[in-house]
């Protein structure tokens, strides 16, 4: 079912009680909006989004689309300016299954602070542990945007800060400030990836190795054949993700066989 | 196939707008709840005026699938009647070039995400041709601000209007949420973004005047 607005009756009496707004966050997300609107270099894009988030006083940010049940290559970051060690540990640990601030999205799809997160329950050592990592670059508090699409595919865009400003207001601004950031840098990802297909190309070796990927053999399968070790057939995987940005073999299937690089 | 009819032409296509009305009943008052003035079992409101325009998507068997209602904003908008505060950019609520859709409606009969995706893209297509055939700027409408990803996913050209306010109590509330007002500027490339996000080549069909479709296939009356 789509949307429809229109039990106007009982919202009359809110009408009355409510104050127009004259404050600055209005208008001020209005036009990032329209400045957004207007750009298409990915790059620019980033600098915008930076930009409008540090005035919020939200000095870093990480937006993504989540892996989910038959989506597993929808993995990806989108935009990131936390510090790489601090994502690459989070990753390696598997901390998204277990962080609280993103399990929360179990219960609510709307956006939420990490002090929202904490108020409502007592926290397990990991989860509690987790929340600490991300403090120890200087960050207290952050909002966490849930984004779901058409596709049913779930994107978070997660903005934190020393003392950002979260008041209700602010919290309505950066709702739409993500849901704008995420689609433009999306498309802007997307068109990037179609106009130039400057991916560093694979070698021979690693072409043919994720050949036998994408037909589901494993590695010692694919060293048996190729009569090579298993420990090289990997380390030619790993370098075939990089080189396609790729997180996750069956992604770098998908991005192997979008630049042609292999058939099925 | 989606045919638009006028709210001046109730009598005469009365079949449709008496099944329109009667899933109008069903969707929002038998199924959300919603206290709105009805009678017989349909649902009309003071939107439903002879200046109305109805767009409908309806399948083989006379079923209708999807509708949604163009008001013209001059003398007919919930937007300007309820909910003005939820335009921040001085922006007038009210022009003779912006209409406001009210009303939608998409139930496939078979329902996939697919499905649903095909059918409002069908109807926002119509939409649009009807607009600029009109020669229309902007169309705009109400939503619950937790379906604003969906448009802005559809067009990028999805211009909001302020930030979203709560209604009925606010989020967290049975019934209650937050809804804001946004904006297409009216143009095919508002059409080009939805063929690309639906992944068409084109666009489907035409839309189809109920006047002139009753004249050339006498068939739709048997509806």
């Amino acid at each position: 079912m789509w949307f429809i607005i229109s039990d106007y009756s009982s919202f009359r009496p809110w009408l009355d009680q409510m104050n127009t707004e004259k404050d600055v966050y209005g208008k001020r997300t209005l036009d990032f909006v329209e400045r957004l609107q207007k750009l298409t270099k990915y790059e620019e894009i980033c600098v915008e989004i930076q930009k409008e988030l540090e005035w919020f006083g939200l000095s870093c940010v990480t937006a993504w689309s989540m892996p989910g049940p038959g989506r597993p290559h929808d993995e990806g970051i989108l935009l990131n300016t936390r510090p790489q060690d601090y994502i690459d540990n989070y990753k390696e640990k598997k901390y998204l299954i277990h962080d609280r601030l993103i399990t929360e999205m179990r219960q609510t799809l709307h956006p939420y602070s990490w002090k929202d997160v904490q108020e409502r329950r007592k926290l397990s050592k990991l989860e509690q542990k987790i929340i600490d990592e991300g403090r120890d670059f200087g960050m207290h508090d952050g909002l966490i945007i849930p984004i779901v699409t058409m596709s049913g595919s779930v994107s978070v865009i997660s903005p934190c800060g020393d003392d950002p400003d979260l008041s209700q207001r602010a919290r309505s601004a950066l709702e739409i400030i993500g849901i704008y950031s995420q689609q433009a840098l999306k498309r802007a990802l997307i068109r990037e990836q179609r106009d130039d297909a400057a991916h560093t190309p694979l070698t021979p070796r690693e072409r043919e190795i994720m050949q036998w990927v994408a037909i589901g053999k494993s590695d010692d399968e694919i060293a048996e054949i190729l009569n090579i070790g298993a420990t090289t057939v990997t380390s030619h995987v790993e370098n075939a993700k990089k080189k396609l940005d790729a997180f996750r073999r069956t992604y770098a299937v998908v991005q192997a066989i979008r630049f042609g690089e292999i058939s099925l | 196939m989606i045919i638009m009819l006028r709210g001046s032409e109730r009598e005469q296509n009365s079949k449709f707008f008496d099944q329109l009305f009667r899933l109008r009943h069903e969707v929002f008052v038998v199924g959300r709840g919603w206290s709105l003035p009805t009678g017989n079992g349909r649902e009309t409101d003071q939107y439903d005026v002879d200046e109305a325009v109805y767009f409908l998507d309806i399948n083989e068997d006379g079923v209708i699938e999807s509708s949604v209602r163009a008001t013209p904003t001059m003398n007919h908008s919930l937007l300007a009647d309820y909910f003005p505060h939820l335009i921040e950019n001085g922006m007038p609520a009210r022009a003779p070039d912006v209409y406001e859709c009210t009303r939608y409606i998409v139930m496939p009969s078979r329902k996939s995400r697919d499905t649903i995706r095909a059918a409002k893209a069908r109807l926002l297509i119509a939409l649009f041709q009807w607009a600029i055939k009109e020669k229309l700027s902007y169309l705009q409408t109400v939503i619950d601000a937790g379906t604003l990803g969906s448009f802005v996913e559809m067009s990028p050209k999805t211009i909001p209007l302020g930030l979203s306010h709560p209604y009925g109590g606010g989020r967290g509330v049975a019934g209650g949420g937050e809804c804001i007002a946004i904006r297409w500027p009216v143009g095919q490339h508002v059409i080009d973004d939805v063929l690309e996000y639906v992944g068409w080549p084109e666009s489907p069909e035409s839309v189809y005047d109920a006047e002139v479709m009753r004249s050339s296939s006498p068939a739709l009356e048997v509806i």
